[in-house]
Order: C-alpha cells, then sequence, then structure tokens
C-alpha cells in the first residue's frame, strides 16, 4: 500500500504542491484574524451601553468671511496626491494660517507608484503629528480611491490631447471622493491645493480669503532656468473668461464633446488669467473668471455644500475644475482670479 | 472491403477501435531528470515561503506589492490621522453580512407630527442598527420638530436592548429661507413647483455633504411622512445591488376617494416628448411631473404597479423620487447630487436621477414594491369631507329623534353623549377653517395622524414645561452667584446673562 502511495504521488509532485498548498491556505484563513481584508470597514464600535453619540450642529452660524483668521474659521485643505514632492510639504507645514483651524485631505490613487508617494506621505504625516503641538493639523485624512486611474503619470501623457477626457474625469472622480468625504459641519473654506504646487506665499489662505468670495483662484506659474537665468512661466491654463469663439465652439458640439484650454488644434481666443500677469502691479487686483483651475483655489464651503462639485462628465462641455466654475455660477456664484497671485508648480 | 464502405461513410471495421496512441508510452527518461530536480526546489520552496508569511506577516508585503496597503492603517497612538481605502464601502448586495455601513438622511421641516410614526419605522427596521448612522436636517421649522426629535433619539439611543441602537446620529439646523408653504395645496400647486425644489435639493445637499463619512457604504434617503413600509425595506433594496435604486410610491385614500392613488410621479423613464418639451424651453426652466402644464407622455414608475406583481421585477428609470432612495456611497462620492439648479431641465430628485444617468450609474425602480405616503387631505378632500360628516350628523340626529320617540329618554341621551365622545365635532366648528381642524387635530379627523398630532403636541408640552422648570433653576442658581459676586450693582442683569448664555451654548465640534 505504501509502496503504491508514493509511486502514485512520485508521478505528480504537483498534486503534493497543490495539497500542501491548499491546506496551509486554509490553515492561514482560519486562525489568521479575518479583519480588514473581507469585511467593509467599521467605524470604532458602535456605542452600546456607552454614549448616546448623538451630535448637535448648527449649520446657521457657519462663516466664511474675509477675516477668517480672526474670527477662527475652520480651513480644509484637500489634494489629490500621485507623487510627494518634499517641496509641497515643506511649503504646507509653513503656511501660517493656525494649524489647529486647518484640517488636510489626501487621496491617492491605486497603483505602485502611488504606493511610494503613500510611503513618503506617512512617513511625512507621522513626523509631523507626532513632532510640535503647535505644528500639528487638526486632522489629517488620507483616502484610497476606490477606482483605478486609465492614465500613467508621466508628463507627456498628462498633457496629451487624447487622453485629456479620461484624465480629467478619473481627477474629477477623485476630487469629489475628498470632498464629499471630508467635508463636515466645522469647515467654512475649501482650499485645494495640487501636490505639485511647491510654492506659495505663507500667507496664502489668509490672503485669498481677505477677498471674501465664494471662488477664487491664484495664478499658477513654474520656475525654470533658461542658460543659467532664473524665469518664470505660466503654467496653469484652466483660469479664463470665455470668449464668443469657444461658446460658438459649444454650441457646434456633440453633447459629449469638451473643450480644452491650452491646445493648438483647439484654439479658443480666451482671455487666459496666466498671461494677465503683470511683474510689479498690486497682487489684489481681482478678474471675474468663467473657468478655474484647481492649483491653489480657495472656495466657500457652503459652494460645494450647495452642490457644485467637479463634474466628471462634460458639463457644458466643460469638465473638472472648469465645469465645477461653471456648475457654481449656475448655483449663483461667480468665480475671481488673482493675476499678479503666483503660486509656483513644481518643474518636471 | 469497397462494398462495406458503399454508402456508409463510418463502416464498422475492426480498425475503427484501433487507436494507437492510446498505448502507454513512458517519457523520456532525460527530460524527467531534468525536470526533477526544479520540481524538488519547488515542492521545498512553496510549504517554506507559505510558512514565512504564515509567521511573518511583515514578509507577505514582499511577495505580493498590492498588499502594501497594510501600510494603510490608522496608528492607535495618532488620534488625528485617518486612513480610509474607499474600495472598502463600495457597497455590495449583501451589506448586511459584510457589515456594511449605511447613512440614513432624512430631511425634516414642520414635521413634528409625523415623529413617532416614523420613530417606530426606524425601531422596526431589521438592517443592524448599529450597522445605520443617522443624519437630520431640521430646516425652517416653526413647530416642535427639533425638541421632540432630541426626545426620541435619546430615548432611542438609551433603548435597553443594545440592538435597538443606531450608530452614530448628527442632527443639523440650517434655514433656507422658504418660498412657499408647507400646506399640501401650496407645495403641490404648479409655480411653486421650481423654487421650491431648487431649495429642497439645497438642503439635501447640505446635509449629504456634513454627514457623509468615507466609510459609509450606502446612503438611505427617506421621508419623514410615511405611513407603511416593510421593516426590511433597506435589505429588499439592497439585495438587488443597484446604485440607485426606489421603490414604488402610492399612499392610502379615503374610501370615498377610491381607496389608494400612486402618489409619487417623480420616477419615471425618459420618452421622446420630454426630450422634446426640455429643448423648447429656457435655460433655467425646470420640468416638473404630474402637471397638466407639463404633458411629456413619460411612463412612470407608479401607474405600472401591480398589486399582485413579483415585487423584485425592475425597471430602468431616469428621474426618481425622494420618499425613499437607496444609493451606494460611491453614487455621492462621484459627486452625484441633488442639482439645487436647472440640470438638463430637471431639479433636485429627478435631476439626481438623470445626473447619475449621465455619470453612468444604474438607476432602477421597482413598480410592484410599495411604500406607503401618508395621506394628508387637500382642502377640497377636507371641505368635501367636512360636507360628509354634517351630512352623516345630520342624519343620526334624524335617527335619533326618530329613536328618540320610540325608545324611553335615558337610552337615547346616553347614545348622543357616547356619539359627540367618538366625533367630537361641534355646531361651532362648522364655520372654522377645515385646515386650521385639521392641523389642530380636532373634530371629524378620525385617523392615525390625528392622534399623532395630540400625542406629538403633549408630549411637546411636556418638554417644553420640563425646559422652562430647567431654565429657571439655571437663572436662579446664576442669580444667586451673581448676588454673591457682586452684591450691590447690576448682578440681576448679569445673572440673565447667564441664563441666556447656557440656554444657547450648544455642543459643537
Amino acid at each position: 500500500m505504501a509502496v503504491y502511495k508514493s509511486k502514485k504521488f512520485r508521478g505528480r509532485p504537483l498534486s503534493i504542491i497543490t495539497i500542501v498548498g491548499a491546506s496551509l491556505l486554509l490553515l492561514f484563513y482560519l486562525i489568521s484574524p479575518s479583519s480588514s481584508s473581507s469585511k467593509a470597514q467599521k467605524r470604532p464600535p458602535p456605542a452600546i451601553g456607552g454614549t448616546k453619540s448623538i451630535s448637535h450642529y448648527r449649520l446657521d452660524g457657519l462663516q466664511s468671511t474675509w477675516r477668517s483668521f480672526e474670527s477662527h474659521e475652520r480651513v480644509l485643505i484637500l489634494t489629490p496626491i500621485a507623487r510627494f514632492y518634499d517641496e509641497y510639504w515643506n511649503n504646507l507645514i509653513n503656511l501660517n494660517y493656525p494649524h489647529e483651524l486647518i484640517e488636510l485631505g489626501f487621496i491617492l490613487p491605486r497603483g505602485r507608484e502611488a504606493n511610494s508617494a503613500l510611503l513618503r506621505l506617512e512617513e511625512a504625516v507621522k513626523r509631523l503629528q507626532t513632532g510640535t503641538k503647535k505644528n500639528r493639523f487638526a486632522k489629517v485624512t488620507i483616502l484610497r480611491q476606490d477606482f483605478d486611474s486609465p492614465f500613467s503619470q508621466s508628463e507627456k501623457d498628462r498633457h496629451a490631447l487624447s487622453g485629456q477626457k479620461e484624465r480629467r474625469a478619473a481627477m474629477a472622480r477623485a476630487r469629489n471622493s475628498l470632498f464629499t468625504t471630508t467635508i463636515n459641519a466645522g469647515i467654512s473654506w475649501v482650499l485645494w491645493l495640487d501636490a505639485d504646487v511647491v510654492e506659495t506665499p505663507t500667507t496664502l489662505v489668509q490672503d485669498l480669503a481677505a477677498h471674501n468670495k465664494p471662488i477664487i483662484v491664484a495664478n499658477c506659474y513654474q520656475r525654470y532656468v533658461d542658460h543659467g537665468e532664473n524665469k518664470i512661466r505660466a503654467y496653469d491654463f484652466n483660469s479664463w473668461q470665455d470668449s464668443d469663439t469657444a461658446l460658438q465652439m459649444a454650441k457646434d458640439m456633440g453633447d459629449d464633446e469638451v473643450i480644452f484650454e491650452g491646445y493648438a488644434e483647439m484654439a479658443t481666443f480666451r482671455t487666459l488669467m496666466s498671461y494677465q500677469y503683470v511683474a510689479g502691479n498690486d497682487i489684489h487686483e481681482e478678474m471675474q473668471l468663467d473657468g478655474v483651475g484647481a492649483t491653489a483655489l480657495l472656495v466657500k464651503a457652503e459652494v460645494h455644500r450647495d452642490g457644485a462639485m467637479f463634474p466628471s462628465f462634460p458639463f457644458y462641455h466643460l469638465i473638472e475644475s472648469e465645469g465645477f466654475a461653471k456648475m457654481a455660477k449656475r448655483l449663483g456664484y461667480q468665480s475671481y482670479g488673482l493675476p499678479n497671485y503666483l503660486v509656483y508648480h513644481y518643474n518636471e | 472491403m469497397f462494398s462495406m464502405m458503399n454508402g456508409n461513410p463510418f463502416p464498422h471495421t475492426s480498425q475503427t477501435f484501433n487507436i494507437s496512441p492510446h498505448r502507454f508510452q513512458p517519457r523520456s527518461k532525460r527530460h524527467f531528470l531534468r525536470r526533477q530536480p526544479l520540481k524538488r526546489l519547488l515542492l521545498l520552496l512553496c510549504p517554506l515561503a507559505l510558512l514565512l508569511f504564515f509567521f511573518f506577516p511583515s514578509l507577505r508585503t514582499l511577495a505580493v506589492p498590492s498588499l502594501g496597503t497594510r501600510i494603510f492603517r490608522d496608528d492607535p497612538l495618532i488620534t488625528t490621522v485617518h486612513h480610509y481605502d474607499l474600495s472598502k464601502s463600495a457597497g455590495t448586495g449583501r451589506g448586511w453580512e459584510r457589515e456594511e455601513r449605511v447613512l440614513m438622511c432624512i430631511p425634516l421641516r414642520d414635521a413634528a407630527p409625523h415623529l413617532p410614526l416614523m420613530f417606530s419605522h426606524l425601531r422596526n427596521l431589521t438592517y443592524p442598527h448599529s450597522l445605520i448612522d443617522m443624519a437630520f436636517l431640521v430646516s425652517d421649522s416653526k413647530d416642535e420638530t427639533l425638541l421632540l426629535l432630541n426626545t426620541f433619539l435619546e430615548k432611542l439611543q438609551s433603548d435597553e436592548d443594545p440592538h435597538q441602537r443606531f450608530g452614530h446620529i448628527d442632527i443639523f439646523e440650517k434655514d433656507f429661507g422658504q418660498v412657499v408653504g408647507q400646506g399640501f395645496s401650496d407645495r403641490h400647486g404648479f409655480a411653486a413647483q421650481g423654487p421650491r425644489r431648487k431649495l429642497m435639493a439645497r438642503a439635501r445637499n447640505w446635509l449629504l455633504s456634513a454627514s457623509l463619512k468615507p466609510e459609509h457604504s450606502w446612503v438611505y434617503w427617506r421621508d419623514a411622512d410615511v405611513e407603511v413600509a416593510p421593516p426590511t425595506v433597506i435589505e429588499d433594496l439592497m439585495r438587488h445591488n443597484k446604485d440607485v435604486i426606489v421603490p414604488n410610491i402610492w399612499r392610502p385614500l379615503p374610501d370615498w376617494l377610491g381607496g389608494e392613488q400612486p402618489y409619487d410621479l417623480n420616477s419615471w423613464q425618459e420618452s421622446e416628448t420630454a426630450i422634446q418639451l426640455a429643448q423648447t424651453l429656457g435655460e433655467d426652466a425646470v420640468i416638473v411631473e404630474g402637471y397638466p402644464e407639463y404633458a411629456t407622455w413619460r411612463p412612470h414608475l407608479a401607474y405600472l404597479r401591480d398589486p399582485y406583481g413579483d415585487p423584485d421585477v425592475e425597471m430602468e428609470i431616469d428621474g426618481v423620487g425622494g420618499v425613499s432612495i437607496l444609493a451606494k456611497a460611491r453614487v455621492f462620492r462621484g459627486g452625484a447630487h441633488f442639482p439645487a439648479f436647472s440640470f438638463e431641465r430637471h431639479a433636485e430628485t429627478e435631476g439626481f436621477g438623470k445626473m447619475c444617468k449621465r455619470m453612468g450609474f444604474s438607476v432602477v425602480g421597482l413598480p410592484h414594491y410599495v411604500i406607503w405616503h401618508m395621506y394628508e387631505p387637500s382642502v377640497d378632500d377636507l371641505r368635501h369631507m367636512a360636507e360628509m360628516e354634517q351630512e352623516r350628523l345630520r342624519k343620526e340626529k334624524e335617527a335619533q329623534e326618530a329613536a328618540g320617540k320610540e325608545k324611553p329618554d335615558g337610552v337615547g341621551s346616553a347614545a348622543a353623549v357616547s356619539d359627540s365622545g367618538e366625533s367630537p365635532l361641534k355646531e361651532s366648528s362648522r364655520e372654522k377653517d377645515p385646515l386650521e381642524m385639521y392641523e389642530n387635530g380636532e373634530g371629524f379627523l378620525d385617523s392615525v395622524r390625528a392622534a399623532h398630532l395630540r400625542a406629538a403636541k403633549q408630549v411637546a408640552e411636556e418638554m417644553k414645561a420640563q425646559q422652562v422648570a430647567m431654565e429657571k433653576a439655571k437663572a436662579e442658581e446664576a442669580a444667586k452667584k451673581a448676588a454673591a459676586a457682586a452684591p450691590g450693582g447690576s448682578g440681576l442683569k448679569d445673572a440673565k446673562n447667564a441664563a441666556r448664555k447656557s440656554k444657547d451654548a450648544k455642543p459643537a465640534r
């Protein structure tokens, strides 16, 4: 019998592996804690017997005013993050709006590249939140998005016109996931700050809030070196005033088509805020906008609460942050830009 | 041979079964030997690796990089940092087994009379209560909604049976200003629809954005004024595993109006006529269903009901009604909301349905699965009822008079007393406005609703009395303290201020 058995198995080492493997796996699943992997996430155990866990909020009392700083208004800084730059982080912790009034929200795509960003982010957050009390932020929420991003993050791919619609749609979904789950009853302002914005004035929040506009965006530029000379150039073309050409283009388009700014294939002749910058002019000069970029964008929380979001579908032939400005306008909120107030984008 | 093949392509010859490859052929020895060491190595390594992974979980990340999410976990020592993998709150068809959290959103406005019934519905829900978080928005209410709500919630959350208690409960207060009254005829007049729906949409969005958390897998919208709903409603809807799903909403009617009636006409399928109509309208126009002004010829979920139909039958729809919506949280996370502007010529829940469709989510209605909305009589109905009641009383009186002539006095008067006790319609109330009477819960409306209303009022009054007493006590205490601190001065004033402060102070996060 034993001889027969050994003969039988000698011919099929695969079956042995399968049997051993299967039994081990079984053991593993039986013994290992049945936590997170299969079950949905839980809150800290629901109050049984303890507190009644009833909270009461008056949303009437919420303000978002130009004196944000003095009236202790809470700010939510939101960043979709796929790459982690130390410059971004340092800039963020150098913001001199009281940190105890700031909540942070990050959302990461799925995938390997994001994993490394996550590691570095985790490390940075941990260092900060266990460090000096003064520097700590009130709350940090790190989300992993529930869908796959259809794009790779290389600079060339990111800006090709063909992939723009999918890329911007995924970005819009990420932004929506981020703000709908992190905005809570105490928040007065939402600052959208992109992960590749590496240099802003330390008074960014106060400066933008001081204008007391529902939506206000800074001008995003990029530093570069040309023949050993430090120069700056326009980077974000999503902040603009509409033109008749663009409106006409939109009229002639099919329902699912989108106009993108900054491509030679689509000459819109819109007034771009990027090109309205004049060195040395008053940084607090305002201009009305019809589309906004989200690189450094301050929004009153009520705008989001009323329903303004980043459309992931063509909304008046606009998508993401440009569509957001349009939706806000449909809700009665006008967007503004500060052409001479510069923030700087990372240079790849 | 040839004769056998003739006409038969598969002749039975002895060779038919003689297929030579079926003989045992040993593998070449060289081949076997070459593969042997590799297999042995594998055989050794696999269990070893599995064992290693088993005892040292940290090694798992090395083998499968996607397990790198392991670092994606809250550090118990850092209370201010929270991690959520949104794919874990995706929502499935068996949420109650997988412990998926449901956020139940209930907008309230002058809803005090409905609260007792609403809470009895909440208690009966079979979905595990600890998995349900609730969010209430009390807006523009002039009655005791907030006070009552608090009382009921306190009671519910300190229930003896821990399974009755719900998860976290948020109550939000926010006034949006009101364009129209909340009476049935005010609310349902045609002209009022557009602006009214836009305001309600804002309210819904505020409620959702303030209460939706990353751990929620589902969002269940429910109106307070539901008369009858199956206690398993959440599971019943969830089982279909759709992004957005609504039941059919009907309402019971008095017998003289036909017994029952389709109520919610906001769940419909799009029609060609409606699409053409939409193109002729201005950017800000809102098409509303159920009014002759906009004949859309859409198939309505409500009219497709068959009382004996299979409750699991699904129907694709484009607009949804708001009485009872179950949606996956990822729908709202994706950005879908209740448009407070005209989105493709629709607002609020109908616009929500349209937007979900636009974003590629599945929107489904169940024509034969019914939830019963409360019956609120219109002014005409009330007048009609008043007339009917008077008619009835007149007839009764006549009958009594007729009977009184035949029977001894004592019995007749006793009958009269018990009659008036049951339906306390007095002679004087004939001139009264029927709406007012209805709202006061007096008179001929011998319905459950009137009883609830009375009960609610009573509770509210008791609560008020309690609060007044407490405030008085507090004020006295404060006055004593103030008097002790500053004996000759504005002690009383300070005390008053202190009392006011203590009244205004509300717990806030």
